[in-house]
C-alpha cells in the first residue's frame, strides 16, 4: 500500500525546470522590442558585452 | 510575454535601468526550452551569455530569481581575458 502511494506520488510530482539548452552551447539569436516598441537582438552585444538574459515571469505584472 | 506597452508602464514604475523586453509571441522561451507547453508559461531562468555569444551560466526555477550565480559568473567574465571569436 505504501509502495503503491510512494508511486503515485511520483507520478504526479512536478518536473523539475529544464531546458535542452548547457553551458557552452551558442545562446539562441532573440530580437525582441524594448518598452519603446524598438527591436533589440542579442547578436548587437557580440563582441561587446557580456549579457544577463532574466526571463522573469509571472513577476508583478500578467505575464 | 506582456507587452511592451505594459512593460513600459511597468518599467517606469520600478525605474529600471537595463533594457527591460517583451516576449509577446513566446518565441524567445521556447528557443530556451523553458516554456511549458501545458501551463502556457515559462519557466523562471537566467542565462549569463559571453561577449562571443556561448552560454556560460543557466539558472532555471526558483533559484533563477537570485541574482548571485550570475553575478558571480559576469565578474568571472570581467576578469577573463578576451576570448577569440
Amino acid at each position: 500500500m505504501i509502495v503503491f502511494a510512494l508511486g503515485v506520488f511520483a507520478q504526479n510530482a512536478p518536473k523539475p525546470p529544464s531546458t535542452h539548452l548547457k553551458v557552452g552551447d551558442a545562446a539562441p539569436e532573440l530580437v525582441l522590442n524594448d518598452t519603446d516598441g524598438n527591436a533589440v537582438k542579442l547578436s548587437d552585444y557580440k563582441g561587446k558585452k557580456s549579457v544577463v538574459l532574466a526571463f522573469y515571469v509571472l513577476a508583478f505584472t500578467g505575464g | 510575454m506582456d507587452s511592451f506597452a505594459a512593460n513600459k508602464r511597468f518599467a517606469q514604475d520600478i525605474g529600471v535601468k537595463f533594457p527591460l523586453l517583451s516576449d509577446w509571441k513566446r518565441k524567445a522561451v521556447k528557443d530556451y526550452g523553458i516554456y511549458n507547453e501545458e501551463s502556457g508559461y515559462a519557466t523562471r531562468a537566467t542565462f549569463v551569455v559571453d561577449k562571443v555569444g556561448k552560454i556560460q551560466h543557466i539558472e532555471l526555477g526558483r533559484t533563477a530569481i537570485d541574482p548571485t550565480g550570475a553575478y558571480q559568473v559576469c565578474d568571472l567574465l570581467q576578469k577573463k581575458k578576451p576570448a577569440k571569436q
